[in-house]
């Protein structure tokens, strides 16, 4: 027998690294602005400028930056320098048609810090443009080479960050608020294992200890656990989880609460009837027949009999979990302040994706949903399979 | 069949009155005063007094549980919070959106996969297996909000041939006829992508149960008989697999039920999920109880039907003997 470890073993392990390291890897805060909204991906935004970063430093006094493109958004310049000398400095910035603009100046002394907004109207008034005039396109009115330098004495340490935000960013774009759509995805991984694993974790707890009491009980008991079952199988869960979210709140550990006592039926089924087919075989009766107590054959003998069915179940119900989240906090009945992909997609959907036809925001945190299913149901059937050999190459499942 | 019947409309009345309880007891467990969420503190003295007295809220629980079932029985539901206006005014037009939607996609989507699903069984490893398998594991997996945004991204944006919003063209077309086909153009891609959604487990299901039914000797003999394979195929196997069939309609139902309710907010139509969706995230608590209480009712009047067809399907309800459910 050949014994590869499945695919989704490892798919998973993957995705927990990337929920474990991923914002380590790509670091930065991803509720920052990186580019101007809705810029499509790098590799696919066609004409758009790229981003442009350059420093102003001991070492390199002029920023020189060939321009092909409209003017950007914004620009910022942002830093400080330290100077041996007191004596004057100031920033200037020649365009390709030959103007200057004075950005900054200093009158001497020895750290020089420096904060610039192109958006800022204090600076606009110093340029001497109306207030509400874009003072980027004041500073870049063509195509051309443009020069930022540094007049005055060198400084002995420190450096400026002169950034111009991109037409097209990064990986996966940026959303409405020019946030980087990867960082986010990234982020958002946490959220969906986070609740998918704990809600029905708690499911599965609730669903065993249900279905082990009904099944063993059997009687009234059964009946009325049976009963209860059908029903809140035969009603709409999502509506109840919705009118539940709208009561308690929006926070995170609810979500996980809420989702957990709505999600235990299953469970409790499978391993009701389990527990049934156990309590009338011979060893539990033997066991009762020597005097043992009916807490300890559950919890002896019962309980390792239903665990690999427990396992299996905690798979295959974490898909579910996951997909309730999202469509959750699809409805945007989530933690604004948490990033999740149903959050992402919800974000989208309400921020006007679709006038700006922002493909980027919508496929991947789906697949990236899908993906997670997928890998949840694999890993379940895989489990499964190792409790009970005999469905290993069943029929077409 | 007396004894079915009078089980499955109990059962339906006991599921309906625990939907009202939970109405009741959820927005009565909410923190702070129970009066504010049900009377609006910005209605004038005088309407707070009259929604006190209609709602009975000085009266002991039981006496106020009593007269809250009365008045969802009767579709009164008291008064929005956002609207200031009565809230069944407000769903009555949201109710039959809701309805066609559920109700298309339902038929749509068992139908097809019925079809796809006898099919595929009659022949293994063909062509339309492979679709029916995929199309399974598909809607098994993919959020089905995230496949209509898809579509809707595709049909509304790249290829503008749907609207983009909405369950009728604003302005409304003048003549009834114009106004139908609008109102079924703006049907088509939401019920549609529901279909999308549903027939892959259907097909599956009617599948399975086919290539069971397929094997049984009461095949054998009708094809000794050399009775035509079409007749074979419907009149005998698939007759005989009818009544687990419509099981799965009961168990996909609240599924289908919650799909609409995503389905609705992706495409903004005027549906009682979306209204829903709308008062709870407005705080307006009148109006989400009464929306859900409307789901869940929608739910139980078609499990009852679903039950109804179960009846009628399998013989030996027909002729009324007990069947173990």
């Amino acid at each position: 027998m050949k014994k590869i470890p499945r695919w989704s073993f490892i798919a998973f392990l993957f995705i927990l690294a990337i929920a474990v390291a991923g914002p380590a890897a790509f670091p930065g805060d991803p509720g920052q602005t990186v580019a101007k909204p809705f810029a499509p991906p790098a590799w696919s935004g066609g004409d758009a400028p790229p981003p442009f970063s350059g420093p102003i430093s001991p070492s390199s006094r002029e920023i020189t930056i060939e321009w092909k493109w409209d003017a950007p958004e914004n620009l910022t310049l942002k830093g400080q320098l330290t100077f041996d000398e007191d004596a004057p400095v100031k920033l200037v910035w020649t365009t390709a048609e030959g103007d200057s603009f004075t950005l900054a100046s200093f009158r001497g002394g020895r750290l020089w810090k420096v904060d610039i907004d192109a958006r800022d109207m204090a600076f606009k008034t110093n340029l001497g443009i109306p207030p509400f005039a874009n003072a980027a396109s004041m500073l870049f009115p063509g195509r051309g080479l443009h020069i930022l330098s540094l007049e005055g004495p060198t400084p002995s340490g420190g450096s400026l960050d002169l950034t111009l935000p991109g037409g097209k960013w990064g990986l996966l774009g940026t959303d409405q608020r020019g946030r980087d759509v990867l960082s986010l995805f990234i982020v958002g991984v946490r959220v969906s294992l986070l609740v998918g694993i704990s809600a029905t974790l708690l499911a599965s707890l609730l669903g065993l200890s249900v279905g082990l009491a009904s099944g063993y009980l059997g009687g009234t008991a059964d009946s009325l656990i049976m009963r209860a079952v059908d029903v809140l199988l035969s009603i709409p869960i999502l509506p109840i989880l919705m009118v539940f979210v709208g009561i308690w709140g929006k926070g995170l550990w609810q979500l996980v609460v809420i989702l957990g006592l709505f999600s235990w039926m299953g469970t409790a089924r499978t391993v009701r009837s389990l527990a049934l087919s156990l309590r009338e075989s011979c060893y539990v009766e033997n066991l009762r027949s020597i005097g043992a107590r009916s807490w300890y054959i559950l919890y002896r003998h019962l309980l390792p009999e239903a665990m690999p069915v427990v396992l299996a179940a905690l798979s295959l119900g974490v898909p579910g979990a996951i997909l309730a989240e999202a469509g959750l906090s699809f409805l945007g009945l989530s933690d604004p302040r948490v990033i999740s992909w149903g959050r992402m997609l919800h974000e989208a959907h309400g921020f006007g994706a679709f006038t700006a036809g922002a493909w980027w925001l919508i496929v991947p945190p789906g697949l990236g949903i899908s993906l997670i299913c997928l890998v949840f149901l694999d890993m379940g059937r895989a489990i499964e399979e190792m409790a009970d050999p005999r469905l290993k190459g069943g029929d077409g499942r | 069949m007396k004894s079915y019947w009078s089980r499955r409309v109990l059962g339906a009345a006991a599921v309906l009155l625990l939907v009202i309880a939970a109405n009741f007891f959820l927005f009565r467990i909410m923190p702070g005063d129970v009066v504010s969420t049900i009377i609006d503190p910005r209605f004038s003295p005088e309407a707070k007094e009259r929604m006190r007295e209609v709602f009975g809220l000085d009266l002991p629980m039981g006496r106020q549980f009593v007269i809250y079932v009365r008045r969802m029985l009767t579709f009164d539901f008291g008064i929005s919070f956002l609207s200031q206006r009565p809230v069944w005014d407000e769903l009555k037009s949201r109710v039959p959106n809701t309805v066609a939607l559920l109700g298309s996609a339902l038929i749509l989507s068992s139908a097809l996969g019925t079809w796809l699903g006898v099919k595929a069984a009659r022949k293994r490893g063909g062509f339309t297996e492979k679709v029916v398998l995929l199309s399974g594991s598909i809607s098994f997996s993919f959020p089905s909000f995230f496949v209509q945004l898809v579509l809707l991204l595709l049909f509304a944006y790249t290829f503008p041939v749907f609207p983009l919003r909405g369950s009728v063209s604003i302005p409304l077309p003048e003549t009834g006829l114009a106004r139908t086909l609008d109102y079924l153009w703006h049907l088509l891609l939401p019920a549609g992508s529901l279909v999308l959604l549903g027939f892959g487990s259907w097909a599956i299901y009617v599948r399975n149960l086919m290539v069971k039914t397929l094997g049984e000797d009461f095949i054998l003999m009708a094809r000794a008989k050399g009775l035509p394979e079409s007749r074979i195929l419907w009149n005998h196997a698939f007759r005989s697999a009818l009544p687990p069939v419509l099981t799965l309609f009961l168990l996909a139902l609240p599924g289908i039920v919650s799909g609409a309710v995503l389905t609705e907010t992706v495409f903004s139509l005027h549906g009682v999920g979306k209204y829903l969706l709308d008062s709870i995230l407005g705080h307006d608590y009148p109006a989400a109880g009464a929306a859900f209480y409307i789901l869940g009712l929608l739910t139980i009047v078609s499990n009852l039907a679903a039950d109804a067809a179960y009846a009628l399907a399998d013989p030996r309800i027909r002729v009324g003997r007990r069947v173990s459910s």
